[in-house]
């Protein structure tokens, strides 16, 4: 692009890169330029192929045509070793460090250190490489004790010392909570001062113009915009290019649904639950859901909402309290199937993802009877009870026969959540449903999770995103180490007081 | 901007039903592997002639002539063959559940030991036909409860089957010894073996040659457990608990009861491999008897990625092996381990050849 002048030249520039992957096509005649000192936003709808695109970048996959220039000269990017060396470095969505080992172990694990490993001197070189880029990461620390937020940080500063001058991340923030994203934002702000080159993937517009001087549109594989100042576009035209469409804000609106006579969708009596490493996560838990109500879980992460989770859906037995499920005692997860629930798991990929399965047989994983063939599973009957119903919720999912594992992030998403949305569910425990989604598929989770809503079911919804919840609860549950620390009803909907709530501040 | 009346085009959205992967190409990828897998191994193993001072194209060519030209030999690969496939299917339908079965050895041993059991318990005056039946019956019973005490030592304390199957063999191993020495034994001077079967218990051949049925049992149960594994719910129930537990647990699935169940199939199948091997060869127990064809079963099925069909394809290749160790051995006066290295290189040049290629972050 023209306005940059002087010898400057562009960190990376990629011309025409086609990847098809047989009839998908992934990415065709892509695009796009970043500049040392540049924040370069790439958005785009689930399956737009950003990460398609990432990947070729980084050496991860081959492109089928097309040139990628790094600082001036054609380079043939045909492993993650090569781009390294080249200077890209890449953070990936799923994090790929070590729990056991300590944050200087693993980054020893990156970098080519020799033969014998100077632990000692490469904690000094990581806390000093921390100082400079303001990461505050702790070179002695277990990863396995790290968060989410923190993690990220050191699969930053493991990219840096690698010597990247382009720093790629594939949707850094989807899985983080709000704190996260600032702290994540500030050393973004400070890498583009220092003239390291960052290429960003993100659904969120507000996150595109807080922190991105360019931006890349692409949709269907194409780009759509190229080398653009978002400044230039309305939120609108941004939108209307990603997903083609205007996309219209929620239409907040009450309950309807009568409940006298009718029992409660969930309840939690005196519920104590033990985490995952043998710690008290909840602590005297009671709570109740009406049919056609839905509570949303605030709240910061890791404060028990997972566990609670859990412990509504028979996943993770209390060790004292009592859970029913439209009267229904709970003790194991069939239970509470047969009951009636539906879940989103906070994790698909780990918790509900088969790899070498299709997303048809994914479709009757929810815990209802297979449908009856001749011999064993009528799929044809799941083929076309599954296109009912995604014509219904309208979330349009990947070709049925298509093999989960090659699907996009925000694509595996969909699949789970037409799954379990179609399935009139009398409870629905959504954990983080819009997470990886693209701005027109948020929208319309929302919407199906208020029509589930209308239809009576009890809907618990754990979100980290405030505006979300405000936007669509009834009723907002606070919780602060593994308490409920606060409830707040809609009308009273209060930012400042959710928030003192969330760090266990009295109401 | 231009894109404004575009429908969206995403290619999740747009990709057309009939885009069914193409069926043709892994089938043809796979048979290349193969071959150029077995290229390379025969490669190696001719060097390695050559520094023997053997004449290679002189001694593969004449293995490959007594072995399948002449009829005898060609009968005896199908007669090897069969408790190979039983033995490799008996690995295959728990690996599908994600279980590792190393105890095929162990369960073959059982098998054939509750089989000679029925026998000796009916005697010879029973009718052959239900001696026959109840030998079948005995020895997939029993395989499978030996391989159910591995699947409940997983349930229950949390032991790795690879590592109970594994030492559950030396058990057997044991039993078969002292049932053979003690009170099965035929007679307190000669050999310590069994009491040979009679005639009527014994598996019919097929007529024309001396090709035990052992072989047609083995091929209609490979399609049985293809189709098992394809069609029934049991067998996508397994593919489920084995792709993601606890994808499994949280769709409500039984996850112990399906690795109970796909071990102790698997056992059975084994069991099944120990009867048709002993009253179709060997017809008495004795202190070798099926010595590593569990261990050879199980690297059959490795070889053939753990499914049906190819798995008759590598147990054709093994016994084929075998047999040719024994023709090599007589002709051009090499050991017969000679021919364990070619089995060897054959297995590592596959499964190297075949990995699928990891990405390299
Ligand atoms: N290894 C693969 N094999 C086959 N198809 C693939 C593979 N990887 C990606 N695809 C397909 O390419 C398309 C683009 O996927 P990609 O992961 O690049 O999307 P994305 O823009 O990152 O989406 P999301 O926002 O959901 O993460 C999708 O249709 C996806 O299913
Ligand atoms: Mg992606």
């Amino acid at each position: 692009m023209e306005q940059h002048v002087g010898p400057r030249r562009p960190l990376l520039a990629v011309l025409g890169l086609t990847k098809h992957f047989a009839a998908v096509k992934a990415n065709t005649e892509v695009s796009l330029e970043v500049w040392p000192g540049e924040v370069h936003a790439l958005v785009g709808e689930n399956g737009a192929g950003k990460s398609t695109l990432l990947k070729m970048i980084y050496g991860v996959y081959h492109p089928d045509a097309g040139q990628m220039i790094v600082e001036g000269t054609e380079a043939v990017i045909d492993s993650p070793a090569e781009a390294r060396r080249l200077g890209i470095g890449m953070v990936f969505q799923d994090l790929r460090l070590v729990p056991a080992l300590t944050v200087a172990e693993n980054i020893a694990l990156a970098i080519p250190t020799g033969v014998t490993l100077k632990l000692r001197a490469l904690s000094q070189q990581i806390r000093e490489a921390s100082d400079k880029h303001g990461l505050s990461v702790d070179p002695n620390a277990k990863v396995g004790h790290l968060s989410i937020g923190e993690r990220q940080r050191v699969e930053i500063l493991k990219v840096l010392m690698t010597g990247a001058k382009l720093v790629i991340l594939d949707e850094p923030t989807s899985v983080l909570a709000p704190q996260e994203v600032e702290a994540l934002f500030s050393v973004v702000e400070h890498l583009r001062s220092q003239d390291f080159g960052i290429l960003i993937v993100t659904h969120k517009l507000d996150e595109v113009r807080t922190i991105a001087n360019t931006a890349t549109v692409l949709r269907g594989g194409r780009t759509i915009l190229e080398n653009v100042k978002p400044s230039d576009y309305t939120n609108d035209e941004l939108i209307e290019a990603m997903v083609g469409k205007s996309v219209s804000d929620l239409t907040r609106r009450a309950s309807t649904v009568v409940t006298t006579d009718r029992a409660m969708a969930l309840t939690m009596t005196g519920i104590n639950a033990k985490g995952d490493q043998g710690n008290l996560a909840l602590k005297g838990i009671s709570l109740t859901i009406a049919p056609g109500e839905l509570v949303g879980i605030a709240g910061v992460a890791g404060s028990g909402q997972r566990e609670l989770c859990e412990v509504a859906l028979g996943l993770r037995p209390p060790v004292t309290g009592e859970v029913t499920i439209v009267g229904k005692k709970i003790g194991n997860p069939r239970d509470a199937l047969s009951a009636g629930a539906a879940s989103i798991p906070e994790d698909p990929v780990a918790d509900s993802i088969v790899g070498r399965l299709t997303v048809l047989h994914h479709m009757v994983l929810n815990g209802r009877r297979l449908p009856a063939g001749k011999v064993g599973i009528d799929w044809q009957t799941v083929k076309s009870t599954t296109d009912t119903n995604n014509d219904r919720l309208g979330l349009h999912i990947a070709a049925t026969s298509r093999n989960v594992s090659e699907l996009s992030g925000g694509n595996i998403q969909r699949v789970i959540l037409t799954r379990e949305l179609s399935l009139d569910a009398e409870l629905v425990v959504a954990a983080y449903p819009s997470r990886g989604l693209d701005i027109a598929n948020v929208r319309r989770t929302q919407e199906i999770l208020l029509e589930c809503r209308d239809k009576g079911a009890g809907v618990l919804m754990v979100s980290e995103d405030l505006d979300e919840l405000m936007s669509i609860a009834d009723r907002i549950l606070v919780m602060h180490d593994g308490h409920i620390s606060g409830e707040i009803i809609n009308a009273d909907f209060d930012r400042q007081r959710i928030g003192q709530l969330m760090i266990g501040g009295a109401a | 901007m231009s894109a404004t009346l575009l429908t969206p085009e995403s290619p999740e959205v747009a990709e057309p039903e009939e885009a069914k992967p193409d069926r043709l190409r892994p089938i043809l990828a796979t048979v290349w592997r193969w071959t150029s897998a077995l290229g390379v191994a025969l490669i190696i193993f001719s060097i390695l002639l050559l520094t023997k001072g053997a004449n290679p194209f002189q001694a593969l060519g004449d293995m490959f002539k007594l072995t399948f030209t002449s009829s005898r030999s060609v009968q005896e690969i199908f007669i090897q063959m069969a408790p190979l496939v039983l033995g490799a299917l008996a690995v295959a339908v728990p690996a599908r559940a994600g279980l590792t079965n190393v105890g095929g050895e162990g369960q073959i041993i059982i098998g054939a030991v509750a089989a000679c059991g029925a026998f000796l318990f009916l005697g010879d005056s029973a009718p052959g036909g239900l001696i026959i039946v109840a030998m079948f019956a005995a020895s997939m019973i029993a395989g499978a409860l030996w391989a159910g005490i591995a699947a409940l030592m997983r349930l229950w304390a949390g032991v790795n089957e690879a590592i109970s199957t594994l030492l559950l063999n030396f058990v057997a191993l044991d039993i078969l010894l002292f049932l053979i020495y003690q009170p099965w034994r035929e007679s307190r001077t000669g050999q310590p073996t069994t009491r040979e079967l009679v005639d009527t218990a014994k598996l019919p051949v097929i007529s024309g040659t001396q090709v035990h049925i052992g072989i047609i049992i083995a091929v209609v149960v490979t399609v049985i457990v293809w189709a098992v594994m394809r069609y029934t719910r049991w067998g996508f129930k397994i593919a489920v608990a084995g792709g993601n537990a606890e994808a499994a647990r949280r769709s409500g699935l039984n996850v112990s009861m399906l690795v109970l169940s796909a071990l102790m199939i698997g056992g059975a199948l084994a069991g099944l491999a120990g009867m048709i091997h002993f009253a179709g060869v060997e017809y008495k127990l004795r202190p070798g008897f099926g010595y590593q064809l569990g261990y050879t079963s199980f690297l059959a099925c490795w070889l053939a990625r753990h499914q049906p069909f190819p798995i008759l394809v590598a147990a054709f290749v093994f016994a084929s092996l075998s047999v040719a160790g024994d023709s090599l051995q007589l002709d051009s006066s090499l050991p017969a381990a000679t021919i364990n290295v070619l089995t060897a290189l054959i297995l590592m040049a596959v499964l190297g050849w075949t990995a699928k290629r990891k990405v390299s972050v």
